[in-house]
């Protein structure tokens, strides 16, 4: 969770927290009863909201009805997870999934015999994928360089932490693995550090698809788009990777990056934290 | 101080003045409904505080339309810039340019050996590493547009035809007849089959974009950044990158290019052929 998360977290909770302190003021019986009720929903919809909030939201929409207009001719279902566009009296519906194939953080991740098979592998199954899909998607990468100094305090900081572990592990006379699977970490913490200070830039990417089905009617357009996506989620099933359809606030800003890049990494990430 | 974090002092600040005054007032002064309906208004401003985050956007215009369909801008996601390389955006008081560049790879992993694969992917990997600022890469199945290609059928077919009747009143033999009538037959079948199935094209491209305060500073930056890309991807992979100019660009952002609207009515004919049948 991220510090503007916390103190966003904090400031409401300590709202609901005054409103406990004081609960005594609600007098006694049914009215006590109910001001215990709405702050105990306050405090569960905030929690809610933020770790759920692409659950909590489309729902919300969905009970009251409420579609958006993100720009002249596109609007949001009710429901989040389409983007709907009128042209000419025909509807063309857009849905994403998130799918992040390769954990890229350096160009090649060098010396691990799984990542070399996986992208031995990577052309022949993206093949197969293409051959076997009769519907248009799109793929996308967006990827961003790191703040190279940030990134290895950061890495520094971790392996200190897993030295401070592996102490500790020692200390209390722990069992081979565990040992073993700290000194494993730590391994892995420092080929990354001399990566950097071999002058090789750490990368982010966000890697997600994007479908569209065209219909004449709102309802068959949303409808073939669900189809498309079920099959786009079958055909990368291949890649061994975790498939999530992207709804809420997330298919807003994708939307937006349909026509505009977010200008530095830090902007990027604030997007995208629940689901990415 | 931005307006989101102002957002949520002020709600914070009500919320929690209300529930102390709902709280502190006697219950002589007011019932114990107005005291639960103040509580309830208190803690829904503290919900739309936390809310603000992640959902400003629409929160405002939420409130501001209270209507069922939010209108949260009305205007063009974006227009194209005057030298037509770019399309742009405004975001807040600046403005975003979007250069587009395309990516000639045409290589299939069946013709590829194993070690030609490996050293793909890590051209693949090494293209995205090349980015310091915020950059997609993306790779599009798009249905083609068979438009022009029909139509040329369609112009064969009518002159194979012509030829046909011209035979027929010329009295010619009928091996000459034959061998036109053959032509006739093959090239129907190729435009019954053209027509019965999508036909895709796979291509790859790159988006750049870069803000400035003015448009031309926002394009001329977006254009640096993607000189920057030619030259990176052009070394990897040995081809010439170009940026997309003037229309072509609507291939790249537009939903409905994705999937032409001449396809459409094929499509849509063949949906209602499998509903009907």
């Amino acid at each position: 969770m991220d510090p503007l998360g916390i103190i966003y977290l904090a400031f409401t909770l300590l709202v609901v927290l005054i409103g406990f302190s004081m609960l005594s003021g609600f007098g006694s019986g049914i009215t006590f009863d109910i001001a215990l009720f709405l702050l105990s929903l306050t405090a569960i919809i905030i929690l809610a909201l933020n770790w759920a909030d692409f659950i909590v939201f489309p729902a919300f929409t969905s009970f009251l009805n409420i579609t958006f207009q993100p720009a002249r001719d596109y609007t949001i279902t009710k429901k989040q997870d389409a983007v709907l566009k009128n042209v000419a009296g025909l509807y063309y519906a857009t849905g994403y999934l998130s799918a992040n194939l390769f954990p890229y953080i350096f160009k090649m991740e060098a010396g691990e015999q799984e990542s070399e098979i996986k992208a031995l592998q990577a052309a022949d199954v993206w093949e197969k994928i293409v051959m076997s899909l009769n519907i248009p998607f799109k793929f996308h990468v967006l990827s961003s360089g790191l703040d190279v100094q940030g990134f290895r305090d950061e890495l520094e900081g971790a392996r200190g932490y897993q030295e401070f572990q592996l102490a500790r592990a020692y200390e209390s006379k722990a069992n081979e693995t565990t040992i073993t699977e700290i000194q494993r970490k730590i391994s892995v913490i420092q080929a990354r550090i001399d990566k950097i200070s071999q002058g090789e830039k750490p990368i982010a990417t966000v890697m997600y698809l994007e479908t569209t089905a065209v219909a004449v009617s709102e309802k068959a357009a949303i409808d073939m788009l669900n189809a498309q996506i079920n099959q786009l989620s079958v055909a990368f099933g291949s890649f061994d990777v975790q498939l999530n359809r992207i709804v809420g606030r997330e298919l807003y800003t994708l939307f937006k990056f349909s026509f505009s890049l977010p200008p530095t990494y830090e902007k990027m990430t604030t997007y995208f934290q629940l689901e990415g | 101080m931005d307006i989101q974090t102002l957002i949520l002092i002020v709600c914070v600040v009500i919320s929690a003045s209300l529930i102390t005054a709902a709280a502190s007032l006697s219950a002589k002064e007011v019932t114990y409904a107005v005291k639960l309906l103040l509580l309830f208004i208190a803690l829904m401003i503290d919900i739309i505080g936390f809310a603000s985050r992640y959902y400003l956007y629409l929160l405002a215009p939420l409130f501001t339309q209270r209507r069922r369909h939010v209108v949260i801008s009305n205007e063009d996601p974006y227009w194209l810039s005057a030298s037509q390389d770019a399309i742009l955006r405004k975001e807040g008081e600046s403005f975003v340019a979007t250069v587009y560049i395309t990516i000639p790879v045409y290589r299939s992993a069946t013709e590829m050996s194993d070690e030609e694969k490996l050293s793909f992917s890590t051209q693949v990997s090494r293209m995205v590493g090349l980015v310091r600022n915020p950059a997609r890469f993306t790779t599009e199945l798009r249905v083609m547009n068979k438009d022009s290609y029909i139509q040329r059928l369609r112009d064969t077919i009518n002159v194979a035809e012509n030829e046909e009747v011209e035979l027929q009143s010329k009295n010619a033999s009928q091996g000459e007849l034959s061998r036109v009538r053959g032509k006739l037959t093959m090239w129907r079948n190729m435009l019954e089959s053209l027509s019965n199935s999508f036909s895709f094209e796979l291509m790859s491209y790159v988006a750049v974009s870069a803000d400035g305060a003015k448009e031309f500073e926002a394009v001329s930056i977006a254009q640096q950044r993607a000189r920057e890309l030619i030259s990176g991807i052009g070394s990897i992979f040995g081809v010439q990158p170009n940026t997309v100019t003037g229309n072509e660009i609507l291939r790249f952002v537009e939903p409905e290019f994705m999937i032409p609207i001449s396809t459409v009515s094929e499509q849509i004919s063949r949906g209602v052929e499998k509903e009907v049948i």
